[in-house]
């Protein structure tokens, strides 16, 4: 779909994601990176305990070309800027003084190029008072809201174990860009599009972060359940340990959701439960959807609630994760296995929907995720090349590029 | 200057948070978006905290209004045949149509992509459901912590020395409608040049895996089974989240990390501890994650007598990364995301004023703006029916009448 643009991407592992999805809609991306290569090389995880490819860089820079120029040298520079002449869209997460200093920076190479849609990546944003701020994935996750409400009982907040902040930051780089892209249309002329971080995780709390702006003085619904409160069933108000369960195999998902929403799915559970004798007929007949009344009410005390529990618990705890999946489609529940990267490896599921492209890394043929969505009728996302190796198509990206005339929007 | 989606005008039959963020993002750059629910059975979203002033109620949930803000909104009853033919007209007057029921649902409506597109060949309809429309898990049901958990997320938070605790909320709701729209401005900037219309299937299970790329190759590449890892990082260390000093009885922490040996020295000094910066046992990356619970406890002790916000700006003085971990106070006050216009506050018909998140990108020239709270149940079904699809007053009466937009 996008296969008339062009995307010269000068990011590092901060900023990698964005044109790996430009490029799977069809984009040109050509990596640009320095003789020493771009540091998203090394950025873990990286196998052989650190001497080995860097996954990451060999997930997110698959389906770009690679041009190695020395950007220390006039002729290197020369040369960068002029195949960002011939670009739709420039992209970067470098800093602002590196760019600046080699006239890479988007107020020079807009001033030459009008038509370019220059987009910066960054942990606060292009300016402000903490544009200068050091950062790092979990520093940005603190900022941006996620972190805060995240809390396993007494311990400090928690973030995901592998970095998350930038991909989310990234993808949003996409998308700006490309609305930079159509109204371009219009006007014939590019603009800076501005990514920060840090504005991109509100999102991904839920609305948490506007909490305290409109007068919710219980921000801390998330940890302490408040009786009656969430009737939305979607659980997300509910402490996590109270939704995790063992499994003869694993670990499953599963919140006992009540009240109007989706009580019905826990009446879904239990009549389950009956069906297979795992559950006294007296709680087996409750409603969760008038449930929060009836606790409310003190008919049903946390006794029960105990007792319901420890039915759910223990019919799990004879399951495996896959009879867990297949239950929960048979019979319309809430309730999930848990999956590591084994398990996502095997799943039918992702392998009848073509999910996967396989590409090689080091010699080793790798299955990755590919299809970040299908779409109808026409060619589909996905990866259509491996990341490229250091300088890999510096000469064919020249030639291809350098020899048509610049992009007039 | 004119708004870049300002042409674009959009249906959005979705749902929750995943479809809604979608229609949100192209209404802040000047598309015209008509959401349609039904009050009948009411979003979930309206149902959710954060709710203004803390009151539960339909029109008072802050989720709802940070993902609807900037749109128009009507009720239509799905259920009657006359609420499915104003839907018709809406999919025949949209350039984009998105919807998030369970896969399947728009067909039994006859509403799916075919039957649309047979009146509007150019129009592209994004789909988004927790694991696409077809294949063997089409079927499941559920919200995006059922997303998070067949996407690996579930397993990857959490102390190892604990049961995992999954991330915070249903995280693959903030993952998809991103790749989502990403996709479906592609499809319109290759509409703009072809014409042609298209069906987006996204799924929030393959979106979220997506973001795990890097681990799920490393179990292909060598068997690799990522771990959660409490705070820790694979590489920096120290990496970690910190007690402060308690404010207004509630609890503060800060993040903070060092990246390489010279940040881990000065973040020493910071300290006052001259005597861990010249450690030789502490000296490369690789030493201090072996002595991590030495360093964490030393860090701790260091922190938990001082404000948050007083070791993050003595950190970033010295070029360490640090920031307290930011509370809904905080958001609201960053002077950062300020100076961005991030916090936006927009007049509301019930509550007088209501607050939003702003466009997540800044664009220089055109730039986003949200130009209108998230509509109240049924608040625009006057304007949509009369002034965009030009019903004549009568019938419109009549479907007052007979019930079909609530």
């Amino acid at each position: 779909m996008l296969e008339h643009l062009r995307v010269l991407d000068l990011t590092d592992e901060r900023g990698l994601l964005c044109g790996r999805l430009l490029a799977d809609l069809g984009a040109d991306v050509v990596q640009l990176e320095p003789l020493t290569g771009s540091g998203a090389r090394s950025a873990p995880p990286t196998a052989h305990g650190g001497t080995g490819p860097s996954m990451f860089w060999e997930t997110f820079a698959a389906n770009k070309r690679g041009v190695a120029l020395d950007l220390d040298s006039d002729e290197g520079l020369a040369a960068a800027r002029e195949l960002a002449g011939r670009a739709d869209i420039v992209v970067t997460s470098l800093p602002a003084a590196w760019l600046r200093e080699r006239g890479l920076d988007p107020d020079t190479l807009r001033a030459a190029h009008p038509h370019l849609v220059y987009t910066v990546i960054s942990a606060f944003g292009w300016s402000g008072p903490k544009a200068d701020y050091a950062d790092c994935d979990l520093v940005v996750w603190a900022a941006g809201g996620p972190l805060d409400p995240h809390r396993d009982e007494e311990r400090p907040p928690l973030r995901i174990s592998v970095p998350q902040a930038f991909l989310h930051a990234s993808a949003d780089a996409a998308a700006g860009a490309l609305i930079a892209v159509l109204g371009r249309a219009a006007t014939g002329r590019g603009q800076v599009v501005d990514v920060s971080a840090q504005a991109s995780l509100g999102t991904a709390t839920l609305a948490r972060v506007l909490a305290h702006a409109v007068g919710d003085a219980q921000p801390e619904w998330h940890r302490q359940p408040v009786a009656g409160k969430d009737q939305s069933g979607s659980g997300a108000a509910t402490p996590n340990r109270l939704k995790k369960w063992r499994c003869a195999d694993g670990m499953v998902e599963l919140h006992l959701s009540m009240g109007p929403a989706s009580g019905e799915f826990t009446n879904r559970l239990f009549a389950w439960l009956r069906s297979e004798g795992a559950v006294s007929d007296r709680i087996a007949a409750w409603d969760w959807k008038t449930l929060p009344q009836r606790i409310a009410a003190g008919e049903i005390t946390d006794a029960d609630l105990d007792e319901a529990r420890a039915a759910v618990g223990g019919f799990l705890a004879t399951l495996t994760k896959e009879q867990v999946l297949q239950a929960a489609m048979e019979h319309r529940l809430l309730c999930m296995a848990i999956y590591d990267m084994g398990d996502i490896a095997a799943s039918p599921h992702l392998a009848e929907r073509d999910y996967w492209a396989q590409v090689d890394i080091d010699g080793v043929a790798v299955r990755i995720p590919s299809a970040i969505a299908r779409v109808g009728g026409g060619a589909q996302p996905g990866v259509r090349r491996r990341a490229p190796r250091l300088g890999e198509h510096t000469a064919e990206v020249l030639a291809d590029w350098l020899t048509t005339t610049e992009v007039n929007g | 200057m004119t708004r870049p989606l300002a042409d674009l005008k959009v249906l959005d039959l979705s749902w929750v948070v995943a479809g809604p963020l979608i229609g949100r993002a192209l209404a802040d750059f000047g598309a015209q978006v008509v959401r349609v629910e039904s009050s009948r059975r009411v979003e979930t979203a309206r149902l959710m905290q954060p709710f203004h002033r803390g009151e539960a109620g339909v029109e008072n949930s802050a989720l709802y209004g940070n993902c609807n803000a900037g749109k128009l909104g009507m009720t239509v009853d799905l259920k009657t045949e006359e609420g499915r033919g104003i839907v018709r007209d809406l999919a025949r007057w949209a350039d984009v149509v998105v919807e998030s029921f369970s896969p399947g649902q728009m067909a039994k409506w006859g509403l799916d992509y075919a039957e649309l597109a047979r009146d509007n060949p150019s129009l592209i309809m994004l789909s988004t459901s927790i694991a696409g429309q077809s294949g063997p898990w089409a079927a499941l049901a559920g919200y995006g912590n059922v997303g998070a958990s067949l996407s690996g997320f579930q397993n990857l938070v959490g102390w190892e020395d604990r049961q995992p605790m999954g991330p915070f909320g249903p995280y693959t709701d903030y993952v998809g409608p991103r790749l989502a729209l990403v996709t479906l401005l592609a499809a319109v900037e290759h509409r703009r040049r072809t014409g042609q219309g298209r069906h987006i299937d996204v799924a929030q299970v393959e979106a979220g895996i997506f973001f795990l790329s890097p681990q799920v190759a490393h179990h292909g590449f060598d068997g690799t089974v990522a771990r959660r890892r409490g705070n820790r990082d694979e590489v920096f260390a120290p990496h970690g989240v910190y007690p402060c000093l308690a404010e207004d009885g509630r609890d503060r922490f800060v993040a903070l990390a060092a990246r390489d040996d010279a940040e881990w020295v000065r973040l020493a000094e910071a300290m006052g501890r001259a005597d861990l910066a010249e450690r030789a046992d502490l000296r490369t990356a690789e030493q201090r994650r072996a002595r991590a619970d030495l360093l964490d406890e030393q860090i701790a002790r260091w922190t938990s007598g001082r404000r948050a916000e007083d070791v993050e700006r003595c950190l970033q003085a010295v070029g360490v990364p640090a920031h307290r971990s930011a509370s809904s106070a905080d958001f609201v006050a960053d002077e950062q995301l300020a100076h961005r216009g991030h916090v936006v506050r927009l007049p509301h018909p019930l509550h007088g004023e209501t607050v939003v998140e702003g466009p997540r990108y800044l664009l220089s020239d055109t730039p986003g703006e949200v130009t209108r709270a998230a509509p109240t149940l049924g608040q625009d079904n006057e304007y949509v029916l009369r002034d965009i699809l030009g019903y004549p007053a009568e019938r419109i009466a009549q479907l007052v009448k007979d019930g079909v937009l609530v």
